[in-house]
């Protein structure tokens, strides 16, 4: 009895576990189309302006609009959520230590800035690391996986013509989130649907609602937060 | 969550008072919001942070017909909408190209934090204990409302509703949240007292 509830558990854990896929190397007469890895990153600092559906277990909790500022030269994030009303529920950088400047509940709780904040950096910005592997996936997908300095490891597909995935593992290769950007509007951010693993597994499906440049403005944030 | 939808319904109270502002007291005003059966205008929202380089922007629309049936609608850049039949309020918000139903524990909240606007509906915006109103007259009529309580704390400093003396008509809200934050909202097209479907109140479409 003892090793039937064992051999369950154990496929319990191989079914919601998931971890690395395995990468085949390319081989001469399967070489990719581009030499070099995906990199869906921004290449400058930016404001970007995002509806976002929020949904626990499948279910949808609401819709906030979410402002976001990053910098991918100093890795510097801002970012505030709001109402459609204009209630500001939650505002917080990070420069790269931590601050929180609103947080209302339920965006109060836990580790919720420093996920958010993760989340942000997974999504447009490119990986603290390098690339240990490239190759093609089963499906026939390019991937290149990164491995962070925490040891986190972080693969970016290319689901041509589809879009760009980006899944994030812990350093024991255990699956934490998986980042889908369409392909298919001119900016590569007009639509993000990330998916995330935690004590309440949650997926948020962003829409752009304005992108803009900001290299001049970042310089006064910069320069702050040198003095800090 | 409360506290959010206190900022929502300050919104429909900024629509409903200009039409007695003009009053000399907070007397005249409760005996002027009487004669106030509906209210109909459209809306644009600027928000303004410091993360923001320029306001952003939103616009909607908005319904009210005494004694408690309102319509709150932004219709971009994110489509939602509150609506309230005879008090039993809800919000939608816009998923998958449909409007769903928000069933998140503000709604529940929302429902406690009518009663107060029964209150402001009343003309009696100067007994809301959470709120110490002034009114100035001037070129034009300026009320502010100040927290008084905890309630508040950390989410506005103050109210100003400035209104045209002239035409009665309300020119701007601005609700100040802090040293870097404010809301400003602008009503146009603003009718009173001409008949609105009573659809509007049950139907998100």
């Amino acid at each position: 009895m003892k090793g039937i509830r064992l051999l369950i558990l154990t496929a319990f854990l191989l079914v919601s576990c998931q971890t690395l896929p395995a990468i085949n190397p390319i081989l001469p007469q399967n070489q990719p189309k581009s030499a070099v890895c995906s990199s869906p990153f921004l290449k400058e600092p930016y404001r970007l302006v995002h509806a976002i559906e929020a949904r626990i277990g499948g279910e949808i909790q609401g819709a906030i609009i979410g402002i976001t500022l990053v910098d991918p030269s100093t890795r510097f994030v801002s970012c505030a959520i709001m109402t459609a009303e204009g209630m500001v529920l939650f505002e917080a950088e990070a420069k790269p230590a931590l601050k929180v400047i609103r947080a209302l509940p339920p965006f109060d709780s836990g580790d919720f800035t420093k996920n958010m904040i993760e989340d942000i950096k997974l999504i447009f910005l490119a990986p603290e690391g390098e690339i240990k592997t490239k190759g093609i996936l089963s499906d026939g997908s390019e991937i290149c996986r990164w491995q962070e300095k925490s040891g986190a490891w972080i693969d970016v597909i290319a689901r041509l013509p589809e879009g760009i995935e980006i899944n994030k593992y812990s350093v024991y290769g255990n699956w934490q989130r998986l980042v889908k950007l369409g392909m298919t509007s001119e900016n590569i951010y007009s639509s993000i649907e990330l998916s995330a693993k935690e004590a309440l597994n949650y997926s948020l499906n962003l829409t752009l609602i304005e992108a803009e440049p900001l290299e001049g403005e970042l310089k006064t944030e910069k320069s702050k937060g040198s003095e800090e | 969550m409360k506290r959010e939808y206190l900022i929502l319904l300050f919104l429909l109270m900024f629509v409903l008072l200009p039409y007695s502002a003009f009053a000399e007291s907070f007397e005249q005003l409760r005996l002027d919001s009487a004669n106030i059966k509906t209210v109909q205008a459209r809306f644009v929202q600027k928000k303004q942070m410091k993360i923001l380089a320029k306001p952003l922007i939103a616009e909607g629309r908005f319904f009210y017909a005494a004694p408690n049936s309102f319509r709150w609608e932004y219709l971009k850049p994110l489509r939602s909408i509150v609506i309230s039949g005879n008090g039993d309020a809800k919000r939608f918000i816009m998923s998958g190209g449909k409007m769903v139903e928000d069933k998140s524990g503000g709604v529940q909240a929302m429902r406690i934090v009518l009663s107060e606007v029964v209150n402001w509906m009343s003309g009696r915006f100067d007994r809301n204990p959470s709120f110490k109103a002034s009114l100035k007259e001037g070129t034009n009529t300026l009320i502010t409302l100040v927290p008084v309580g905890q309630n508040m704390a950390g989410m506005i400093d103050k109210i100003e509703i400035s209104i045209a003396r002239k035409t009665m008509a309300i020119k701007s809200v601005k609700i100040i949240e802090g040293q870097n934050a404010a809301t400003i909202i602008d009503f146009t097209d603003v009718e009173i007292n001409k008949a609105i479907n009573p659809s509007l109140f049950q139907d998100v479409e």
